[in-house]
């Protein structure tokens, strides 16, 4: 059996040097090449880096996807412009979208001292698990999709987010359908983000005096049927749906298997191209309330797109226009701290504060609990394949 | 296996090359960032397999077949001197010029952006500009054939000049990683060129032995066994003084930021700071005087086998690692206050020079103190061996040093020390994996394992109880929508009791109606109310905060007991130590109920059922038993996992994880606690690794074809209880009857 | 009534294809006492073979004239049944087989299964992208009503679900009560050694059986992409609800399998029905699960490839 051992001495061989690697500290800010490495004065040849913490791996890995492909563009874009006076990176880091990786994501982000600011936690559970560990380390965060109302009352004092909580597409969208429905069936993915944007939709429908019937289906679900058939025979004229993009495309398909006649809408987390190619047809007549700017056909949000699509083949989708605004509001406060000279995670974190960012999907300016300055909400509809804006929802008949 | 089949050599080989193909195809569908969509159907495809790359993968087949078919005549090459050393010392140098790090501070510091970056720096050295371009492959290459053709032809000239070529290969290496770094002005930390050094030797050695090669140096393995198999202690102890030697030499010992400090270098810098006394001396002279003394004792001790030397250094190890803490403690404290560099406080991460001192001096003292322990037991072998004369025989002896007395204390020291040193020195994302995954999982395992491995009852749904634990916990501490009575408010330590409790409870719950179904009935069973859990956490708003999880954190845990206080932060090497009480804790329980009657029914109801039955065993209740106790561990990895993330939601406690659990178990060992520990470790850490070497949405796929490879080549898994593992081979080699699956199976 | 027989026939397609499924499980369960974990990765494969070649046929679906939907369709049960064949036949030999030689313990099958099954649903997801949402172009009209069934609408798609599922499990019902190859599957679950003794090549016989459950699996998931969706990690939780109803009918048995994915399918579809939550939709499931395995501990119909067929 000697050669029993020899596979045994290179196993061992191969786990010594693989545990080896994880013993050398992190790096720091220098140069790219060995040229200028050494002479950190000179300030044109830092590096920084930016940090992204997000699901790129697991359940939502799509979302994440979504968001760091915007990072990414974001940043290439940065260096290419060439005015920055220094150099960005991306560092991302994958917390599988759940808080039992979130720590250990957030430190690979905080040991590296290089990155002064970080684009996520893109999950609000991921948020949960890290605010403290980041405001410890001084890191500004700017999430574009942790949407739980009490993130931002939780002491996590380096938190900000671009996107309006649940509460806010969920009021305007809830208002705009009771001015013509007197019944509604609200449904939720039973998610974070689904069943809060559900929970005030149904709240403040039934301060208006509509009826509402509500009803949770599982995000993995894969056959709506039953719940189509539900809403169907409900008799109800409009129905909302709290979810992601991929589980409203099979929502979707299944109402109109059932036949359901009323008005269908969702709000940000479905409206996306996800939904338009996986619903096909069926999502022809969908209603979607956001409280963003539409990212396809908006002028300003034009460039992103081509840009997005020329880069991965892809349109974009759930929360890329999002990152792409946090990611640039973010070199934003790069900027600004290094303008200041000497910058650090803490500048980094003064600069978020009191940015000011025109983006394609919102004005960034943030209160100081983190939020971000309302922003107006539209309402879009797909027609024949595509998503268009009708225009501010509370202007909507 | 049944008819006897009648195969024509060449249509088995020809199968035999087209899967080899195959297999080779699949890897390079693994191979790569290249991700397909629905959209553009094939391009996943095409990118893998329709580009020249292809072929290298091909070939990789091809040499795959080669090997296979011509294993028989490959074999007696490997039993060759030296052979041994050439694959690992091959293998090291690989691994350090692909994984490891060369530079810290250039980009991400691996060998291969340290090598761009020379190349793109045009006023290098060419020596450095030519290792990192091409030398450092061509250097291994040739070095790696010469030495092999000297093994297998046996021409001594040729082992000569491969370990002559070792030599240049290495100082090279050396020279370029250190012009790169005076170059570059860096701070570096980087192991890759020590790694690769290391490798150079371990080739040396093998050139070496194969040049001096004759009948004894044939079998090195045995004049290894005679100086250390029957000395326990003295593996140890000169391990401990490897580790000890490194770590003195070393400018390790103040090395934050911006410093690399060896002991004097630090004892310099705290010059007139007010250092503690004791630690200055340390810094001087003690800390080199005690690793020699204690180091000599211990290497008599062992050597001896004198009872008294032993217990003095393990006496002296002791004190020395008491010492170390010390001297570590004041004046990373002082470097706080200080505010040198990048340091905050006490007990930081300043450098690893102390912490692997004290590992050195803790694994000397356990030399120590195994070498006067295992007096007797050494006496009673050595009188064994004389009168078998296993010594003397070269395949008996090489199998003696890991079975010889002490062997398995050895490694459990071993494995002690590194738990208690290791994880000081790691970065803070290794040690916050090794808290919220690596050590929890680790719990986990150990308490599945009493349920899968022991009593051999298959729970799809373990995760539930680590579920019904946290909630348990956050409930208790007032974290969830409803609040306790005042009266039961309390710190999450505390909840502790209250968690194990309610799991047990739970596990009583889920198995008194559902332990009388057979094994696969139970799965399903045991996975719906995994399920169950999860989906009423989600639904039950009310009561959980549904999918949103506790609103407010969890508290971390505290204690206040008389003088005590101990405060648990946002640091994750306290965690770590509270999680490794825990883990003795229940080992040790655990280890005696596995000797004990109750663990002897539960191997006999999981060996067969009905003949447990029948000599009387309560197989219910004892299943019952195993359930609960099982529950109960998971309870008590909840209450830690709630207070030290302080955050959950019922995504933590997906089906996924359950099955995870099972297959860390079954991956590890079935039945042993050190295989579920380490199957567990193993494949918690390896998604972690593989974080920087393939995309992340791919990593799930590589540890399925790990554990889909595991099980196929070592089906006992990792590390095998024994009774399991002679289950597997039978007493006398493999059973010849046809049979679909083991019978014996009674899961 | 209307309602209640809305949800029923949502329940017969639904637990049509679950029964499909629950056959492959319960037909290696009977040859081998194992569960086959990668089995939903078997189905999903089904799903991808017939996607690529429905796509390959029909393109973006657009303009594919009346008469050739019928043969688009066998194509894609074909196709669909053929990959997913080859792939339970590959998991045998790499996963199974080797084990089987080496007399694995029972769970370490289980294990290098579930390796299996993580390995290629995340290879699926690495080739085609990992979606949850894509459909299969829309050739047809699947959704027109052809009749009503006492007020509820029955549609194309589930005429042809429900139908080819019969079809197919009348089929393998002939085949494993009256033909040789079914006649040794038998004689295998009921007893390998002997049937081993009877010169009955145990090795082909499990590999006949993996095929014949890829087949159906590799037909279910052409089925369900098309009802629903197909995406790398579609297998997952139908694998499980199919695994489950092969248990509640009795695993190992076939007829036992074909009641238990219609029970389950229907179960779940009635949860709206007694105004029960749909999101409480698995719970239930599992409850009724638990039910009757108190009640009836071996299932359904009970054990045993060899008595029941």
């Amino acid at each position: 059996m000697r050669t029993r051992s020899l596979a045994k001495i290179a196993a061992i061989g191969i786990a010594g040097a693989l545990a080896l690697t994880a013993c050398s500290n992190s790096s720091s800010p220098s140069g790219t090449g060995l040229g200028g490495g050494g002479s950190s004065s000179n300030t044109s040849n830092k590096t920084y880096k930016i940090g992204f913490q997000g699901a790129l791996s697991g359940d939502n890995q799509q979302l994440g996807i979504n968001e760091i492909n915007s990072v990414n563009l974001a940043v290439d874009e940065a260096n290419q412009k060439g005015d920055l006076g220094f150099k960005l990176e991306v560092l991302k880091s994958d917390d599988g979208g759940t808080a039992d990786k979130a720590p250990a994501a957030a430190a690979l982000l905080i040991q590296d001292t290089a990155v002064l600011g970080v684009v996520g936690p893109i999950f609000s559970g991921p948020t949960s698990a890290t605010g403290k560990t980041y405001a410890a380390a001084n890191m500004g965060l700017i999430s574009p999709s942790a949407t739980n109302a009490t993130l931002t009352s939780s002491g996590f004092t380096t938190f900000h987010r671009i996107v309006p909580t649940d509460g806010v597409e969920g009021t305007q969208a809830a208002e705009w359908l009771a001015k013509k429905n007197k019944k509604v069936f609200v449904v939720d993915d039973t998610s974070v983000y689904g069943k809060g944007v559900a929970d005030v939709v149904a709240k403040t429908l039934q301060g208006k005096g509509v009826s509402v019937t509500r009803q949770g289906v599982a995000a993995t679900t894969q056959d709506y049927g039953a719940i189509a058939q539900t809403v169907t025979s409900s008799g109800a004229t409009a129905m909302f749906y709290g979810g992601y993009d991929a589980q409203a495309a099979l929502f979707a398909k299944a109402l109109t298997a059932s036949g359901f006649k009323g008005l269908r809408v969702t709000g940000n987390g479905g409206k996306s191209t996800v939904f338009t190619s996986g619903s096909g047809a069926a999502g022809n007549g969908w209603y979607f309330s956001c409280g963003c700017q539409d990212a396809t056909t908006a002028p300003e949000a034009k460039a992103f797109n081509d840009a997005y699509t020329a880069k991965y083949n892809t349109p974009p989708s759930t929360y890329s226009p999002e990152a792409y605004d946090a990611a640039n509001a973010l070199i934003d406060a790069y900027k600004t701290a290094v303008a200041a000279g000497n910058p650090t995670r803490q500048s980094v974190e003064d600069a978020i504060s009191k940015l000011d960012y025109k983006g394609i999907t919102t004005e960034v300016k943030f209160a100081s609990n983190g939020e971000v300055a309302q922003a107006t909400v539209n309402l879009y509809e797909q027609k024949d394949g595509k998503i268009v804006q009708l225009g501010n929802i509370l202007q909507q008949s | 296996m049944s008819a006897p089949k009648r195969t024509n050599p060449r249509t088995e080989s020809l199968k035999r090359l087209v899967s080899c193909l195959l297999a080779s195809l699949v890897v390079a569908l693994m191979w790569g960032p290249q991700e397909g969509s629905f959209g553009n159907f094939w391009f996943g495809i095409t990118q893998s397999i329709f580009k020249p790359r292809v072929l290298v993968f091909l070939a990789l087949g091809v040499v795959l077949f080669l090997v296979i078919s011509f294993w028989p005549k490959v074999v007696p090459y490997l039993t060759r001197p030296g052979v041994g050393p050439l694959v690992s010392g091959g293998v090291t140098v690989l691994a350090a010029q692909t994984l490891m790090h060369w530079g810290d501070g250039i980009g991400d510091s691996k060998f291969g952006t340290v090598a761009t970056a020379v190349s793109n720096t045009p006023g290098i050295a060419p020596l450095t500009k030519a290792f990192f371009g091409w030398l450092c492959w061509v250097m291994l290459a040739v070095i790696f054939v010469l030495a092999a053709l000297a093994i297998v032809r046996g021409i001594k000239v040729l082992a000569w000049v491969a370990a002559g070529l070792s030599l240049v290969a290495a100082v090279i290496a050396y020279v370029a990683h250190h012009s790169v770094v005076t170059y570059a002005h860096l701070l570096d930390h980087s192991l890759g060129v020590y790694v690769e050094i290391i490798g150079y030797l371990v080739i040396i050695t093998a050139a070496v032995v194969t040049a001096l090669s004759s009948a004894e140096m044939a079998e090195g393995r045995v004049a290894v066994n005679r100086v250390l198999g029957w000395r326990p202690g003295l593996p140890l102890v000169v391990l401990g003084l490897v580790v000890g030697l490194l770590a003195f030499a070393s400018a390790t010992w103040f090395s934050p930021q911006n410093f690399n400090a060896t002991m004097s270098d630090t004892h310099e810098r705290f010059r007139g700071t007010g250092l503690a006394p004791l630690a200055v001396q340390y810094l001087i002279w003690l800390g080199w005087t005690l690793f020699a003394v204690t180091t000599l004792v211990g290497a008599a001790a062992a050597y001896l086998r004198n009872r008294v030397l032993g217990w003095v250094a393990a006496a002296g190890g002791a004190i020395s690692v008491v010492l170390t803490l010390i001297t570590i403690y004041d004046f990373s404290k002082l470097a706080g206050q200080l505010h040198v560099d990048s340091a905050t406080g006490p007990w930081q991460n300043l450098g690893a020079g102390g912490w692997m001192a004290c590992g050195a001096f803790f694994l000397i003292g356990a030399g120590g103190f195994i070498a006067a322990t295992a007096h007797g037991s050494v006496r009673e072998a050595l009188a064994r061996a004389a009168d078998s004369d296993v010594v003397a025989s070269g395949r008996a002896a090489s199998t003696q040093f890991l079975s010889a007395p002490g062997a398995m204390r050895s490694g459990i020291m071993l494995a002690i020390a590194v738990a208690l040193f290791y994880p000081p020195t790691a970065t803070g994302f290794w040690q916050s994996v090794l808290v919220s995954e690596i050590g929890i999982y680790v719990l986990l395992a150990i308490g599945l394992n009493v349920v899968v491995g022991w009593a051999g009852l298959l729970d799809l749904g373990f995760i539930a109880f680590y579920a019904i634990g946290s909630y348990t916990t956050a409930y208790l501490v007032g974290s969830l929508p409803i609040k306790p009575p005042s009266w039961l408010h309390m710190s999450p330590l505390l909840a502790i009791p209250f968690a194990v409790a309610i799991c047990l409870l739970a596990g009583l719950a889920l198995g008194a109606p559902t332990l009388r179904l057979r094994g696969d009935y139970l799965a399903i069973v045991t996975l719906g109310f995994g399920e169950i859990i999860r989906i009423v956490a989600v639904n039950a708003d009310g009561v959980t905060n549904g999918s949103r999880g506790p609103d407010t954190q969890v508290p971390h845990p505290v204690i206040h007991l008389g003088p005590i206080h101990i405060t648990w932060g946002l640091n994750q090497l306290q965690y770590w130590y509270l999680l490794l009480v825990f883990v003795v804790i229940v080992l040790l329980a655990f280890r005696r109920l596995e000797n004990s009657r109750i663990g002897r029914a539960w191997a006999a109801i999981r060996e067969d059922e009905v003949a447990a039955q029948a000599t009387g065993i309560n197989t219910f209740q004892i299943k019952l038993l195993a359930f609960a106790i099982g529950a109960s561990t998971s309870g008590l990895a909840g209450v830690f996992f709630a207070s030290q993330v302080g955050f959950f939601n019922p995504d933590n406690f997906v089906l996924n994880n359950s099955i995870l659990v099972v297959a860390y178990v079954v991956f590890g060992g079935m039945g042993s606690l050190p295989g579920a520990m380490a199957g567990a470790a193993l494949l918690t850490w390896l998604p972690e690794f593989l974080k920087d070497q393939v995309p992340a949405a791919d990593r799930q796929m590589w540890i399925g074809a790990v554990v889909l490879a595991m099980m196929i080549f070592r089906p006992g898994g990792l590390l095998p209880a024994r009774r399991r593992a002679i289950e597997l081979r039978g007493f006398d080699g493999a059973g010849s009857q046809p049979r679909a699956v083991p019978a014996s199976e009674g899961m | 009534m209307t309602d209640f027989m809305s949800y029923l026939v949502l329940g017969i397609t639904r637990g049509s294809m679950y029964a499909l499924i629950a056959l492959g499980y319960t037909l290696v369960y009977g040859v081998l006492q194992l569960i086959n974990f990668a089995h939903s990765e078997v189905f999903m494969s089904g799903a991808f073979g017939s996607y690529a070649i429905v796509h390959l046929l029909v393109g973006d679906g657009k303009g594919t004239p009346a008469w050739a939907v019928p043969f688009v369709l066998i194509a894609g049960i074909l196709s669909g049944a053929i990959t997913a064949a080859a792939i339970a036949w590959t998991l045998e030999r790499v996963a199974y087989r080797p084990l089987r030689k080496r007399g694995a313990p029972k769970l370490a099958f289980l294990i290098s299964a579930i390796g299996a099954s993580f390995f290629l649903s995340q290879l699926a997801g690495k080739l085609f992208g990992r979606l949850t949402s894509n459909s299969f172009p829309a050739f047809w009209d699947q959704n027109h009503i052809i009749f009503h069934l006492f007020g509820a609408p029955v549609r194309t798609l589930q005429i042809v679900i429900v139908g080819s599922a019969v079809v197919m499990m009348l089929f393998l019902d002939r085949l494993v009560s009256s033909t040789k190859l079914g006649r040794s599957i038998r004689a295998v679950s009921e007893d390998a050694p002997t049937a081993a003794l009877m010169g009955i090549d145990i090795d082909k016989t499990i590999s006949r059986t993996f095929i014949i459950g890829g087949l159906l699996g590799g037909a279910a998931g052409f089925l369900f992409g098309l009802n629903f969706s197909l995406g790398n990690t579609m297998g997952f939780l139908p694998g499980v609800k199919a695994f489950a109803a092969a248990v509640l009918g009795g695993i190992g048995n076939i007829r036992g399998a074909m009641i238990g994915g219609l029970v389950l399918g229907i179960v779940e579809n009635m949860v709206p029905v007694v105004h029960i939550d749909t999101s409480w939709t698995d719970v239930v499931a599992f409850v009724v699960l638990v039910l009757v395995l108190m009640f009836r501990p071996t299932g359904i119909l009970g054990e045993r490839l060899g008595r029941a067929a």
